[in-house]
């Protein structure tokens, strides 16, 4: 800072530095800030034309006398103020704060204009702290804090589509919840703000309050700072909704059933005229102009709870017993249960697909197996262990055609209440090795998935994505899940117009197991709002009757969902409240494995203690639904679709005591769009998805013979022409396949389809084990997606005169997501070639940038150019890229993977390290056997002439070999050597 | 925080007692604190739970997964630092209270809790052997007069806590040491009373004033309530002479056992019983000390206060000890899912009973008989409970040979005559009728605190009562309060 300060003298005065104070004086007050703000801002502007051009806005000499403005407010004013007089480009701002300790303060400041910031408090309690851990040296916990902070940025910065910090600085990507209009149009102008409330003197108060505690004479503050309470529950700190109590009352109810008990619970949670915590908790209920009816004439409780749902928390992030159990309730009530982003183990849909049920006597051990299962459960006649709701998230961990086709709903998660713009966070210590195999991964490898899906980058993108889904599984509504935000009625909007039949706003506060606390605490919005959105977006444009709206996000009581269902949504989910139901106490070490009640870690030694019960969770969404039907006939409605949508029955809760809570306005979340009575308010039909068109009707009428008798050794032979109007062939087939054949047994081909001409979108989309498509021409993007174990072969007309190697013949984003099969292309693939490749092996004669991006598993040989950054985040899997030029190395990212020559059998044997080999073969045989297939089904004459001159185009082959793969390899071979050694 | 993998590795380790023959020899404490070691492993055992259970299930709301953390990396000073900050009084706690706190504790759900109690036993004293415990003395005095009646836990509490904000605190105490229950309900062998003197000191150095033997307002004729004051004082004087007045004097009503030859000589209350061997230990000449050397007691009363008596009775060396219990024996574990986090209703064997004493529950006593006036047996009966309703089971009538029965059956209320005296309004158990919220009762600057306003209750129900009520004196002397609640 001291540079920064002086910067004239080492610049020779092109860069001159000015400080702007943000303190004022401690008596002026709260009223004083208005008064500080309109003499900072002049000051700025005087500085900048006394020729200054880097301002310092500090609030360094803050003392016992002095207030500073929040940092925040003072650099927005500034920035605001400096860019309506056209000046702000002339200088830069560079912000000196106390306050700035956390990555969202980071995020603000400089989404609000600051291009520096210098968080001296952090760094000198740094400094300070460091002293006690001797081992560590003050420098390094100061190069700790700002490289965590950086990344903490990064993180922030990704997820909302932005790279570097220039483009982020003074963006103002920013939702205000509860800030006065005025306030905002005057100090933060542009950022949306809802439900207005308080205005820049209650701000001011706070800071006023802030610094009374730090110069006051409270003796818990004298030598400690405050509990806070954020992170963790304290009695003088933040209210949170979860508290001991809350916990153990909803506990004890649903363990006892009791509904006493419950009811004392759901009072604990509805009740919040002191601690307020939520926007619903602000609301109150209008039943003036309303008729009662008797209880006993409303809708039954059987009814209402198959409008709910469990969240999508996947196997991995919870236990193997916590997972089943919330499956194994919800199909007890009719509602459904979400797997996650975790993909499912067959056992728990396969044999229902088939028509097998459960009988008798069986238990979650007896279908999965008792090595699976530490904390065992009884099941009863006729339950099922299938996760209704299918995720597939952009990882697309372990969704295989199979998994699709065992779904209600497949859920396209574009987003998570608690964590908008991020994927799923699995840590390597939960990715144990069925986790691994569920997910096509590498044990003990942390799972992140990307921010995007690579194939979704516009709205046309998942309008496909959603006709692959609905071809992959016709009998499953396909959901899109959102998150509360503003604009978010837009894009359910065209979420319906791209035939989802379901979307699911969800709230800020949904839990995470693991994700960034930036993200936990300040992303997303209510769903209070969201909901108000996409309900009011929906009926104006009678788009409403088409899809079913759910909404999630710290649901906890009827009194949640009557709410829910007044701002419009037909159904709920539930996922905190279920697991606390299951056990839970909200230790909040989901990212340690160490949960202590074997809900959320797969330690089995902590596993064990888990104690859920299915019976649990049915009792649970009994008593909810009972509040519900108390609420509905107060209101005089016998039907829940009544309640829908009438926002109208809503008010302001009055009498709210809270200093801040007084400038609230809800009216824009109550509003009804004034539509005819006919528009409707709730779901009342079908999309029309157009499956009739799909080419897969003539594949699967001439594979009649194969999927009418499966157990047999017939095969079928199919021809048939292809344009480009046939999007997603393939899916509908495979899906046919099965639903009546075990993937994963059974001969290699059992239909081979030949085509010829432009393959469509997503040619061969989770195209399934046992089929194969020969395409002779060309296909588009997504080619391959989510390929499970059948064969892609396309290869040009040979009547085209274009030299095959140099052209490209596929799409972008091809084996999107693939699990298992093989693709040969001869010619050049796309950008991001394999990326989230799992398991298929691909042969390509070239492919765009970004090739083999995020894979973890499965083979890819490359036989021409790549393009920049392959391989970036790959763990898992190898490549083999065909590099005669040597230019690969600068092609490569190589921040998570090794280079090294083709080794033959002798010399892999021979290497110092010793692992399990990669695909069961050693490299060279492997690599030659992938090269000879790829010749016999495209008949390449680049994979000829390699061929031809194997002894020395050998050398030219580089191996592209994931370090976290390594290790995990490396521990294979150790744990088999051991136990051989033992077993000896 | 912690260490993370800690509840998985380290086993509780319990603090450990002098074998019972030796312990019965004197009235010492017997527990012995744990060594740094021992006291980093407990710490290190902590989850450092997202919603931490024990923090809420502590009447004074101990922080104590940040005490947890701070003694496992041996930061003990900042520990008794943050005990200090929700606690006045660990080293009274940290002895004998019966830790809700770990029946809370997370750890507890399917393993052995967090050994909470013994950590914060293990902080005070260390801080007082380092001498980290000091007065804190306020830089301003605000000038306003506080009457403190009662020196048990809340009334000390309260005091301290005024003291420190600045007032002229006197606390009133009808007799002749500082304590209440501390004092004289407690044997000294679970809790030594040097440990209140040491406490008294530091609250004189802050400013506390304490005035021992003087009775504010009068027991009514023939109560059995200790009582040693030589002079008294009216409400009136109090109300003149002070700006605001904390009624903190227990519920030390006993409740009786109205049967034939209750009038008996040799059947008394406890609190006849147990103050006078403290007094003795402490020096005081007593006379007519009611002993139990040679004599086969009954200790009717299953709760703490009967197995006081049974440990008294038994350093005494009584011929035998027997104690019954009207309800119905409680299971040996509770059925957690359905009670955690909250205090369990199961057995309890205290370290009095494992000196020697025959217990036994569902037991109504029928009538005493005697001789010469003097007890000699107890004649009882079993019943049986169903629904919240007694049976008495037919034909089970016995005879108990008892040449000692004290009563330990609770205490029913405050003494009466002192709320009567201030004309302070009462709920309907006969407590002090004031609010959580202000502790103020219905007399202008009168407030009440601990069991006189909640009825009886626990040490460090006491002392949160106390502490509370402080702040809500300071708000009504001050208009604002930096205290803590």
């Amino acid at each position: 800072m001291e540079k920064i300060r002086n910067i004239a003298l080492f610049t020779n005065e092109q860069f001159k530095a000015k400080e702007l104070c943000i303190c004022y004086p401690r008596a002026w007050g709260a009223e004083g800030v208005e008064a500080a703000l309109a003499s900072l801002s002049a000051s700025a502007v005087d500085a900048i034309t006394q020729g200054f051009n880097i301002l310092i806005i500090t609030d360094r000499k803050l003392d016992a006398g002095h207030v500073p403005i929040p940092a925040l407010l003072a650099t927005a004013a500034v920035h605001e103020h400096l860019v309506k007089a056209g000046l702000r480009t002339s200088a830069g701002l560079v912000v000196e704060t106390g306050s700035a300790r956390e990555v969202h303060h980071f995020a603000l400041l400089a989404g609000y204009g600051a291009e520096a910031i210098h968080p001296y408090l952090a760094l000198e309690t740094l400094a300070q702290l460091s002293k006690s851990v001797p081992q560590i040296k003050a420098e390094e916990t100061e190069y700790r804090f700002i490289k965590a902070i950086c990344k903490g940025l990064n993180k922030v910065m990704s997820k909302m589509g932005i790279s570097t910090y220039q483009s982020y600085c003074g963006a103002q990507i920013f939702e205000a919840v509860g800030l006065q209009s005025e306030f905002v149009d005057k100090y933060f102008t542009g950022t949306p703000t809802g439900v207005e409330g308080i205005g820049i003197f209650e701000v001011a108060e706070e800071a006023v309050r802030l610094h009374q505690a730090a110069f006051g004479a409270d003796p818990v503050l004298a030598n400690s700072l405050d509990v806070g309470g954020e992170y963790a529950y304290r009695i003088r700190g933040e209210e949170h909704m979860w508290t001991p109590d809350s916990i153990a009352k909803l506990q004890h109810a649903t363990r006892a059933n009791s509904a006493g008990t419950y009811k004392e619970y759901a009072h604990l949670i509805n009740e919040q005229t002191r601690a307020l915590k939520t926007f619903r908790g602000l609301f109150e209920f209008n039943t003036a102009g309303c008729t009662p009816v008797p209880i006993e004439e409303v809708e039954s409780a059987k009814d209402i709870v198959k409008r709910f749902a469990t969240g999508a928390m996947s196997l991995g992030s919870i236990s193997t017993e916590a997972h089943a159990t919330l499956a194994v309730a919800m199909n007890r009530i009719g509602g459904k249960s979400n797997t996650g982003e975790g993909g499912e183990d067959h056992l728990r849909y396969r044999d229902e697909m088939r028509g097998k049920t459960i009988g008798e006597g069986e238990s979650l051990a007896s279908r999965l197996g008792g090595k699976r299962v530490v904390a065992n459960f009884p099941l009863q006649k006729g339950d099922s262990l299938r996760s209704k709701i299918k995720q597939v998230a952009s990882g697309r961990f372990g969704v295989t055609g199979e998994y699709l086709a065992s779904a209600d709903q497949i859920q396209i998660k574009m987003a998570q209440g608690a964590k908008p713009g991020e994927g799923g966070q699995l840590p390597g210590g939960k990715v144990s090795e069925y986790i691994g195999q569920l997910r096509y991964s590498v044990p003990g490898v942390g799972l992140i998935s990307p921010p995007p899906h690579h194939d979704i980058y516009s709205i046309e993108d998942l309008a496909q994505l959603i006709h692959d889904l609905k071809n992959a599984n016709a009998q499953a509504d396909i959901s899109v899940k959102l998150v509360s935000e503003v604009g978010v009625g837009t894009v359910a909007a065209g979420v319906a117009k791209a035939k989802a039949d379901h979307v699911t706003i969800s709230g800020h506060d949904g839990g995470t197991g693991a994700s960034p606390v930036s993200s936990i605490k300040h992303a997303g919005t209510p769903w209070e709002l969201g909901l108000a959105e996409t309900q009011q977006t929906l009926v104006l444009n009678k788009l409403r009757g088409r899809i079913t709206v759910q909404v999630d996000g710290q649901m906890k009581t009827g009194r949640d969902v009557v709410i829910g269902a007044l701002l419009g949504a037909d159904e709920f989910g539930f996922a905190t409240a279920p697991l606390v139901v299951e056990g839970c106490i909200m230790m909040r070490k989901c990212h340690l494995n160490t949960c202590p009640v074997g809900v959320a870690t797969q330690d089995p030694v902590l596993r064990e203690k888990f104690s859920g019960k299915p019976e649990h969770v049915v009792n649970y969404f009994f008593f909810v639904a009972e509040e519900v039907r108390e609420y509905m006939a107060k209101f005089g409605f016998r039907t829940f679709n009544e309640l829908i949508g009438r926002a109208d029955l809503l008010d302001t809760k009055k009498g709210i005591a809270h200093w801040k809570a007084k400038g609230l306005d809800f009216s824009r979340v109550f509003y009804q769009p004034n539509m005819p009575a006919e528009v409707s308010r709730y779901r009342v039909e079908s999309q029309e998805h157009g499956l009739e068109a799909a080419l897969d009707h003539e594949l699967i009428d001439a594979a009649q013979s194969v999927l009418k008798d499966v157990h047999s050794a017939k095969t079928a032979k199919v021809e048939a022409k292809i344009t480009n109007r046939n999007r997603s062939v393939g899916a509908m087939l495979s899906h046919a396949l099965v639903k009546v054949a075990d993937p994963n047994r059974g001969k290699e081909e059992r239909i081979h389809v030949a085509l010829s001409g432009i393959a469509g979108q997503s040619f061969g989309a989770f195209l399934a084990r046992g089929i194969t498509f020969s395409l002779t021409g060309s296909a588009n993007d997504y080619t391959g997606k989510g390929l499970s174990g059948g064969r892609i072969i396309v290869k040009p007309d040979p009547a085209c005169p274009a030299v095959a190697e140099e052209n490209i013949i596929v799409g972008n984003t091809v084996l999107y997501g693939a699990t298992e099969g093989q693709a040969f292309f001869r010619g050049v693939a796309g950008e991001r070639f394999a990326v989230r490749n799992s398991g298929a092996t691909a042969v390509v004669e070239g492919n765009g940038d970004h090739g083999c991006e995020y894979m973890t598993g499965g083979t890819v040989v490359v036989l021409g150019h790549t393009g920049r950054n392959f391989a970036a985040g790959m763990s898992g899997g190898k490549a083999f890229v065909y590099d005669p030029g040597k230019r690969f190395k600068d092609h490569c990212n190589m921040s998570m993977v090794s280079l090294a020559p083709l080794q033959s059998e002798a010399e892999q044997n021979a290497a110092a390290e010793k692992r399990v080999l990669h695909a069961g073969q050693n490299d060279e045989a492997h690599l030659k056997s992938l090269i000879e297939a790829h010749l016999a089904h495209t008949g390449s004459s680049v994979a000829k002439r390699i061929l031809d001159n194997w002894a020395s185009e050998r050398a030219n082959f580089v191996v592209v070999f994931p370090l976290e793969y390594q290790r995990a390899l490396s521990e294979q071979w150790t744990a088999l050597h051991n136990t051989q050694a033992v077993s000896a | 925080m912690g260490k993370i993998t800690g509840f998985m590795e380290l086993a509780r380790v319990d603090e450990s007692y002098a074998p019972p023959v030796e312990r019965k020899k004197h009235y010492k404490e017997f527990v012995l604190t744990l060594k740094d070691a021992e006291a980093k492993q407990q710490g290190a055992r902590c989850m450092d739970c997202g919603i931490p259970f024990c923090h809420n299930g502590c009447p004074v709301n101990n922080i104590i997964p940040d005490w947890n953390d701070l003694v496992y990396k041996g930061n003990f000073q900042e520990a008794l630092e943050v005990l200090h900050s929700t606690n006045n009084f660990p080293e009274f706690t940290g002895r004998i209270c019966p830790a809700p706190c770990e029946s809370a504790c997370t750890l507890g759900i399917n393993n052995l809790p967090v050994g909470i109690k013994s950590i914060e036993h293990f902080i005070i004293d260390k801080g007082w052997e380092n001498g980290w415990v000091t007065p804190q003395i306020p830089a301003h005095k605000t000038g306003k007069k506080i009457a403190v009646v009662g020196s048990g836990p809340a009334g000390l509490a309260t005091a301290q806590q005024l003291a420190r904000a600045g007032h002229s605190v006197t606390v009133f105490e009808k007799n002749s040491r500082i304590g209440g229950l501390l004092r004289y309900g407690i044997p000294d062998f679970k809790m030594e009373k040097w440990l209140i003197d040491r406490r008294i000191e530091q609250m004189q150095a802050e400013g506390v004033t304490f005035k021992t033997g003087v009775m504010v307002a009068t027991l009514p004729a023939g109560s059995t309530v200790g009582n040693d004051s030589q002079e008294s004082i009216t409400p009136a004087e109090l109300s003149a002479q002070f700006d605001a007045v904390v009624l903190a004097g227990g519920a030390e009503q006993p409740r009786d056992l109205p049967v034939p030859g209750r009038e008996l000589a040799g059947v008394h209350f406890a609190m006849q019983f147990l103050p006078t061997q403290n007094k003795v230990n402490a020096g005081d000449q007593v006379a007519g000390q009611i002993m139990a050397t040679g004599k086969h007691v009954v200790v009717i009363g299953g709760g703490d206060t009967g197995s006081d008596c049974v440990g008294t009775s038994n350093r005494h060396g009584a011929a035998g000890v027997a104690q019954f219990e009207l309800l119905p024996q409680p299971p040996e574990t509770e059925n957690k899912p359905l009670v955690w986090p909250y205090w369990p209703i199961k057995l309890r064997t205290s370290s009095s009973h494992e000196e020697g004493c025959d217990r036994d529950w569902s037991i109504t006593t029928k009538r005493f008989e005697g001789s010469n006036g003097k007890v000699e047996k107890l004649i009882g009966a079993r019943v049986t409970w169903n629904n919240g309703k007694m049976e008495e089971v037919p034909n089970s009538e016995f005879e108990m040979k008892a040449d000692l029965v004290l009563l330990a059956m609770g205490f029913v209320s405050p003494v009466q005559s002192i709320l009567d005296a201030f004309g302070v309004d009462k709920d309907a158990r006969q407590n002090a009728k004031a609010t959580t919220d202000n502790y103020h009762t219905n007399v202008a600057k009168v407030f009440a605190a601990g069991d006189m306003r909640r009825g009886q209750s626990l040490v460090v129900w006491a002392i949160r009562e106390g502490r509370q009520c402080a702040r809500a004196v300071d708000e009504f002397l001050m208009g604002n309060s930096n205290l803590p609640r």
